[in-house]
């Protein structure tokens, strides 16, 4: 049995780009999560009929975060490096700390890039284009990129080397630290944004403007705290209000 | 106006794939793919004004668990080329201005259809899935590699038809509309704008905050320092 070299971690972190390429409700991430893994146990085991009996196992249900699934990846992997060597974890503890890793990254991993980072990014790119046209586009997509791509790249490593502890107190801690970071600033931004609706160009925005910002914010702010509508039937509803209010007004 | 369009309908397909299943760069969000249709169709000032509102909308929709989110990666590229493509040949402010309500309008529903369409595909990608695991087990190495190659090439497929689609239903039906009621349309848009923005950029403070006081005060402190700022240097 051959050990895991560091060109297969990479091609694991490359293919792990597809993780959500077939997801579906019944396996969600299954196949892309088999597909990721298989540089690894190509390298573990070298009998093909053994390696696709381990492929199969694999193909069954798994959902993270897809950035995060680097870090489970890269455990998992170390975990079938040593079942090929010594047949212990067996097939149940391999799954068993695989769906833990995948949950307990999931709620961390939303919170930092999709309710965190992504949202961040979105208003950094927001406040870019009002200032500066295009380099607004660019400042979102390389604000995001470098934590996501840098997680998702060294995260198979993080977890390979940490193994199925990868998520410890000091990662944890780490990713947190982020979180908190991001909202704080973010919320700032949000503030800086809205300012910069209120007076473009260094010209105050006509009263109905202003007004009217205001008072999104405050049905934006209630409409926050319900599910349903979604925000984008809210938006819908208000452009045809705004349609048949200025048609009937004549 | 036939290279501009075949270029957006094609950046549907490109966005649709960065959404989800390759890579997830966020190409995908309406501001990146609305500047980029903004250099195609050389009109940078009306695609930003389209991508901005849609973008906010986009920031705070979450794919969060098995919930299929709207699909502003389709609806992005809809929205910002359905305003490019009615105000191409409109040479008043009002006429783009009414472009630009047609196409947020168009981009929402867009996004809102896409869930149908979404789920569609995933139900499909479960027969996929069952397909691929019984090719494997029978000895066939390469199924998963074709398994994906038919989930990229359909998620591709199904982004270029909903964008074509999309922007061929919204162009035959709003073209003459633009032209014949830009002014009440412009009315419209000068109202909605700061509605939009407003109801959008509430979702995202929302998401930030999570009632905790310091995030609130420093929303507070930005608005007030950013507005002192902008409102003096403006004089």
């Amino acid at each position: 049995m051959a050990a895991l070299r560091k060109a297969d971690l990479a091609r694991m972190a490359w293919r792990s780009t597809l993780l959500q390429a077939t997801w579906n409700y019944e396996r969600q991430q299954g196949l892309g999560w088999a597909w990721s893994l298989g540089p690894a146990l190509e390298r573990v085991y070298p009998d093909e009929a053994l390696r696709r009996a381990r492929l199969v196992e694999h193909t069954a249900y798994f959902n993270t975060q897809p950035t995060m699934a680097s870090l489970v990846l890269g455990a998992v992997a170390g975990m079938e490096e040593e079942r090929a060597e010594t047949g212990a974890p067996d097939a149940a503890a391999v799954a068993r700390i695989k769906n833990v890793l995948g949950s307990t990254l999931a709620a961390l991993g939303d919170r930092l890039f999709w309710f965190s980072l992504r949202p961040f990014a979105a208003c950094l790119g927001i406040l870019g284009a009002l200032t500066g046209g295009w380099p607004g586009a660019a400042a979102l997509w390389l604000c995001y990129n470098v934590v996501h791509q840098t997680v998702r790249f060294m995260g198979v490593g993080w977890g390979y080397r940490a193994g199925p502890g990868v998520l410890g107190e000091s990662t944890r801690g780490r990713f947190q630290a982020l979180i908190r970071w991001f909202s704080a600033a973010g919320a700032a931004l949000v503030g800086a944004v809205a300012a910069m609706f209120l007076v473009p160009r260094g010209d105050p925005a006509p009263l109905v403007f202003q007004a009217a910002l205001a008072a999104g914010l405050t049905l934006g702010l209630i409409a926050a705290r319900r599910s349903r509508p979604s925000p984008t039937e809210y938006g819908l509803g208000l452009c045809i209000l705004c349609v048949i209010a200025v048609w009937f007004r004549g | 106006m036939i290279g501009p369009l075949l270029t957006t309908i094609a950046m549907g397909g490109v966005a649709a794939l960065d959404a989800t299943p390759v890579a997830q760069t966020l190409l995908s969000q309406p501001l990146v793919t609305g500047t980029l249709l903004g250099f195609v169709w050389g009109d940078m000032p009306t695609a930003l004004r389209t991508a901005v509102v849609l973008q906010i909308f986009a920031a705070s929709t979450q794919p969060v668990g098995a919930r299929t989110p709207e699909d502003y990666a389709v609806g992005g590229v809809v929205g910002v080329g359905l305003a490019l493509a009615l105000s191409a040949p409109q040479s008043f402010e009002f006429a783009r201005q009414s472009a630009i309500l047609v196409g947020v309008t168009g981009g929402m529903l867009t996004a809102l259809l896409g869930v149908r369409a979404t789920r569609w595909q995933r139900g499909y990608n479960e027969a996929l899935g069952r397909w691929c695991e019984e090719r494997l087990r029978a000895g066939a190495s390469r199924a998963l590699a074709q398994a994906h190659g038919a989930g990229i090439a359909l998620t591709f497929a199904l982004g270029v038809v909903m964008t074509a689609a999309a922007l061929g239903l919204g162009l035959w039906a709003c073209s003459d509309l633009v032209v014949r009621e830009s002014l009440r349309l412009s009315r419209a848009w000068r109202l909605a704008e700061p509605l939009l923005l407003g109801v959008g950029l509430a979702q995202i403070l929302h998401l930030f905050v999570q009632r905790r006081l310091l995030r609130a005060a420093l929303f507070g402190a930005a608005l007030i320092g950013t507005w002192l700022v902008l409102m003096l240097g403006g004089r």
